[in-house]
């Protein structure tokens, strides 16, 4: 199982929404890059939560020089939708994208970056609000709807080919009161490929409770921001319990 | 000595193998040719067919450079190295290594994402000192075929080839360049031999 740190930049700073609103400025992203990879974080998860809003191009720069101190996957997202972004992000320090809007928009974008670059290169973003009965993805960083079930929106991209899918939580996200475990479980159960799961850790416990569920990876954000717990007390805590983790 | 990291496919991921290579203070180079070239690195990152189709070209520079210089293909670029890969469809590669490239098969998630110890066969150079390391992969794809394997490594109990060494060619399945200290060792112990 693999510690995820990430992390959420309106450039030139890292932030952390609450409920994807609400933004809090807690560092610049080179520094918390290098810092949780000097901690033992098993990938870092770079997001540029406003190109797609603002409609820009993400910012090739700035990614490549957060990767720069930082040798472990890398995986950066926000705004991407070509290949020609793709082969830059590639050449120049991720390992891989991560696509929400733009996917959701012409979903073959997903197949166009696999045929070029493997599954493995692509991470679908969900970000799901939920509702009564369901659960919906919403796009541009939390802010508008999709119409779109989330796990038939995994199944989806699932078969485009995407590598991975990596979860949030609208309602939980930045609360740091537990995982949303019934949609991560049934997210989880549903699909064939990776699922990395965030938003919402606030203890030691909510990590455990979640890492129950067989996640390929766990995401973190305000911990450590906030300097609640350091990743290599995570993984303590998750080897003391009986989990592999890689130290 | 000069470390040429070769840079032909759209995929590649040429920066981040460049600053791992720097960082262990070599001197690197991103290179559309051997020449001049010590020891070359072919980077991983890509589908079969792309990749393919990229370093075709250089078949016979490559394996020119072989009969006297050292080189590593990492992941992808390890796998460019056999005679065939079967990626959405069945595709030429450098033949280098006898061995084809397939889907993993495994009824367990793909691709493979992680953290792995990998198992010796045989004598290694490039884990010299890091046999009980672990190091990252990220892949669909693995090489079979391949008789004279150096290292083995298990997702979910499903066996792979992830080191090759073989005179001068060498091939590993996983990404030192994303290995963090155990693969920045592991290409010293490459630019060392």
């Amino acid at each position: 199982m693999r510690i995820i740190a990430r992390l959420d930049v309106k450039p030139p700073n890292v932030v952390k929404p609450i409920h994807f609103d609400g933004l809090k400025k807690v560092g610049k992203p080179q520094d918390l890059a290098k810092k949780y990879y000097e901690d033992g974080a098993d990938e870092i998860v770079y997001i540029d939560i406003v190109s797609s809003l603002y409609r820009r191009d993400i910012l090739f720069d700035l990614a490549k020089d957060v990767s720069k101190d930082i040798f472990t996957p890398f995986a950066v997202g926000g705004g991407v939708r070509t290949i020609e972004h793709t082969q830059k992000l590639i050449h120049n320090g991720a390992d891989k994208v991560i696509l929400n809007t733009n996917a959701i928009i012409d979903p073959s974008i997903i197949k166009g970056i696999v045929s070029v670059f493997g599954s493995q290169a692509v991470t679908i973003h969900i970000q799901a609000k939920k509702w009564d009965s369901w659960y919906e993805c919403y796009t541009d960083c939390g802010r508008n709807r999709s119409d779109k079930h989330v796990i038939e929106w995994a199944k989806e991209v699932e078969d485009f080919g995407a590598g991975e899918i990596i979860l949030s939580v609208i309602d939980n996200d930045g609360r740091q009161r537990g995982f949303d475990l019934e949609l991560s479980n049934k997210l989880i159960e549903s699909v064939n490929i990776p699922v990395v799961i965030g938003s919402g850790a606030g203890s030691l416990d909510d990590i455990l409770e979640v890492a129950k569920l067989n996640p390929s990876g766990i995401a973190i954000a305000s911990l450590l921001h906030y300097n609640v717990l350091t990743i290599e007390e995570i993984k303590q805590h998750l080897i003391n319990n009986g989990f592999h983790v890689h130290i | 000595m000069r470390v040429g990291i070769l840079d032909c496919a759209i995929g590649g991921n040429i920066y981040s193998i460049k600053k791992a290579i720097d960082k262990i203070g070599y001197e690197t180079q991103i290179v559309k040719s051997t020449s001049g070239v010590d020891k070359l690195i072919i980077p991983g990152v890509g589908s079969y067919p792309e990749g393919a189709d990229a370093i075709i070209p250089f078949k016979d520079e490559l394996q020119e450079f072989v009969t006297t210089n050292m080189i590593m293909g990492i992941c992808l670029g390890m796998q460019l190295l056999c005679q065939k890969g079967f990626e959405f469809y069945p595709h030429e590669g450098l033949g280098l290594v006898d061995g084809e490239c397939v889907k993993i098969n495994s009824d367990k998630p793909l691709p493979h994402l992680g953290w792995n110890n990998v198992e010796l066969i045989r004598d290694s150079k490039l884990l010299k000192g890091l046999e009980n390391e672990k190091f990252y992969f990220m892949h669909s794809y693995e090489v079979v075929n391949y008789t004279g394997c150096t290292a083995l490594t298990t997702y979910e109990k499903h066996k792979f080839v992830s080191i090759i060494e073989n005179g001068n060619i060498f091939g590993v399945q996983f990404h030192p360049e994303k290995s963090g200290e155990a693969g920045l060792k592991l290409f010293k112990n490459f630019l060392s031999l």
